[in-house]
């Protein structure tokens, strides 16, 4: 190193560093991207919630008001929907998770050769549109559909029961939806372990189900707190499954929001509405964070 | 030796893009909003022209951009303008709402040559600036319009909407499981429980409501805003489930899932031409009638173009299609008139059609239109204060 070297500070050593300039190069894009398209977005729906009513130009100055978070706290049935949409995505992503693991270990560990193979198969119904994918739950819950047909043709049941149109139905749905989202963040957590640690345990007389529990759950549950947060977020704001298959008393709080944007026009109070949803989420999965933290699993 | 692992990092690295694209793609469930493609590739913009009857249709060129509802982009809604303008390009952007088009026209209005609002909302448009007045004497076919609906296009004695569509809304029933249905009140039946379908919308709720129990339905006040919002917290118990669109509750009829619910007339069209044994109602508190309407935007660079896209609209072959392919009425008296005449039996469609369309429209009963209440145009406040009423409904349950 050179006396001119030496008499830098820290940070202008670093940023003359050719892979640093590169990194900051190359996330350029992806934060400029952020900005405009997640950033300034939220900060605009941020800004709509402090309005009155819609009238006026739209990116005019205005007199803030908390008029429309007031009419969201005078609502109870608003804070009770968003309540059981939380517990129905803390389900759906519990479930998902859950259902998630052995295809991801089955990939991970058992596949060998033909992993990549399974891997696209399980996302083939990616390649279709979500309303598709939800619109085939129709057809399997209705009154006519596969599940009633089998069961009135088994003689388990004489009239259709009433799978269609309700909370269920969405679990249902949901679960099924994000089972595949769910495997590849545990699948990629799987993909980063020496398996060479399964024949060390092995070697010290450990069955498969202690391998299991002691080395290779362990080791994944970075993967595993990921898929639940990856699954749980969107859920708590899910609209159009419950839509589709919810009927009259499934619907979820990202419904409420849906209504105040496209049925009213009145984005002031979907706004305030979709920030408490958002902040409420954070919260939760801070809160989430602190209870698992994942630091210290990634340390393991 | 390197630790042996199942994952290479190429198909780590795959996962985590699938992951991306993904998380990126899962969640959102649908486009609502899509942009159409052009129908003429290739063709140039049109100089502006003050008379658009001077320049012959095959030598105007230029583009044109309609914001419309999902699926009325179809070259069958608009084939007069579609075959004589051959070298203007139409393109179409969608909302699949009334508050979507007012959104996509409040957000951006100089993106849009024209729009397509529905009664109820025209009001905001015109109180907002984003409609133009429309110069109806640039309309070769604005006289085969009855002078009632063109009252509908008029907001503050100007015309500033031409009417295109329009159809019922009622109850659609089975009778094979309802003898008969003289009032809307049968949608708050408890003996029809898990057997009826409402449409997923405030401001019909509200409608629905008033007409039972004789409100004033531009008048609503906040007892009867809340006795209103008690009733149909109750009548979600007896519902199957709320319709948004009308081939979900078509498909509940023809299953038999669902014997009653609000309905407009195509639904009546489209079962009962399933073969399935459904009747539209005429409640003693009258149908509801709406009406579909086109404005310019106030913010069009293509005023001349828009004009004769609107006159195009009014055309013969495009109201005959409304009316035999799609089951809308058509704002053309002549070609509602038609209906009637058996000689023009081919120009809908056949015979069988044309009594089917008859009969969806009552053609021979004059009384049922003279009963009918038609949609009235809402303020801000009550929008807010229904639809708010209505998530309120939904989120109780």
């Amino acid at each position: 190193m050179t006396a001119a070297t030496e008499q830098l500070p820290t940070g202008a050593g670093r940023s003359t560093d050719p892979r640093r300039r590169t990194f900051w190069l190359l996330s350029l894009p992806s934060a400029v991207g952020l900005g405009l398209f997640l950033i300034l977005p939220i900060l605009f729906m941020v800004a709509l919630s402090f309005r009155n009513d819609l009238s006026g130009q739209l990116l005019a100055p205005f007199a803030p008001t908390l008029k429309q978070y007031a009419k969201v706290f005078d609502t109870g049935s608003y804070w009770n929907l968003l309540g059981i949409s939380t517990l129905m995505a803390f389900g759906v992503a519990t479930v998902a998770t859950l259902a998630a693991y052995p295809l991801a270990y089955f990939l991970a560990f058992r596949a060998g050769r033909r992993a990549g193979l399974y891997l696209i198969l399980l996302l083939v119904p990616f390649w279709t549109s979500y309303l598709l994918r939800v619109m085939a739950w129709r057809l399997m819950l209705d009154s006519s559909g596969v599940v009633n047909s089998v069961l009135i043709g088994l003689g388990l049941t004489q009239d259709p029961l009433d799978l269609l149109y309700n909370r269920g139905a969405v679990v249902v749905t949901l679960i099924y939806v994000w089972i595949p989202f769910a495997m590849l963040p545990i699948l990629a957590a799987m993909g980063r372990i020496d398996v060479r640690l399964h024949d060390a345990a092995s070697d010290l007389y450990a069955s498969p189900w202690q391998q299991l529990l002691r080395v290779t759950l362990p080791l994944s549950l970075p993967g595993i707190v990921a898929a639940f947060f990856m699954v749980f977020i969107p859920t708590v704001g899910e609209y159009v499954t419950p839509l589709l298959v919810g009927g009259t008393g499934g619907s979820m709080y990202g419904n409420i929001v849906q209504a105040f944007f496209v049925q009213a026009a009145n984005w002031p109070l979907g706004a305030a509405l979709s920030v408490i949803m958002l902040a409420t989420t954070l919260l939760l999965v801070v809160i989430g964070l602190r209870i698992v933290q994942p630091r210290r699993l990634l340390a393991q | 030796m390197h630790p042996r692992r199942s994952l290479t990092t190429t198909q780590a690295a795959f996962v985590l893009f699938i992951a991306a694209i993904v998380a990126a793609c899962g969640g959102s469930g649908s486009s609502l909003s899509p942009t159409a493609g052009a129908t003429e590739p290739g063709a140039t913009e049109a100089p502006p022209t003050e008379a658009p009857t001077e320049v012959p249709p095959d030598q105007v060129t230029g583009n044109l951009t309609v914001l419309e509802w999902p699926g009325y982009e179809t070259t069958d809604f608009w084939p007069d303008f579609g075959t004589k303008y051959k070298n203007v390009n139409v393109s179409f952007q969608f909302g699949s709402t009334d508050a979507e088009i007012y959104g996509h026209m409040k957000a951006s209005p100089e993106q849009y040559d024209l729009f397509h609002q529905y009664t109820g909302w025209l009001q905001f448009d015109v109180d907002e600036g984003l409609a133009a007045e429309i110069d109806t004497s640039k309309l070769k076919n604005w006289d085969k319009v009855p002078d009632a609906f063109k009252k509908i296009g008029q907001v503050n004695g100007k015309q500033y909407f031409v009417p295109w569509d329009w159809g019922f809304s009622s109850i659609l029933y089975r009778t094979d499981k309802i003898p008969s249905v003289d009032s809307w009140g049968v949608l708050l039946d408890p003996q029809y429980k898990g057997h009826l379908s409402m449409w997923d919308d405030g401001p019909g709720a509200v409608t629905v409501s008033a007409y039972v129990h004789g409100y004033d339905e531009t008048n609503i006040t906040d007892d009867q805003l809340a006795a209103i919002k008690a009733e149909w917290t109750a009548q979600a118990k007896l519902n199957k489930t709320y319709w948004t669109a009308p081939s979900d509750l078509e498909s509940l009829m023809n299953s038999g899932d669902v014997w009653a619910g609000y309905a407009w007339q195509g639904s009546y069209a489209v079962t009962k031409g399933a073969g399935t044994p459904v009747a539209y109602a005429n409640p003693k508190e009258g149908r509801n009638s709406w009406v579909g309407l086109y404005g310019i935007s106030s913010k069009t660079q293509n005023m001349d173009l828009a004009l004769r896209f609107l006159d195009e609209k009014l055309g013969l072959l495009t109201n005959q299609n409304l009316v035999k392919l799609y089951y809308y009425g058509s704002a053309r008296q002549d070609v509602m008139d038609g209906l009637n005449d058996a000689a023009q039996a081919d120009a809908y469609g056949g015979a069988e059609t044309q009594a089917l369309l008859k009969d969806t429209f009552s053609i021979d009963d004059p009384s049922i239109l003279q009963h009918t209440n038609f949609t009235p145009n809402l303020t801000a406040d009550q929008r807010d204060a229904w639809t708010a009423m209505w998530t309120e409904v939904k989120a109780a349950q």
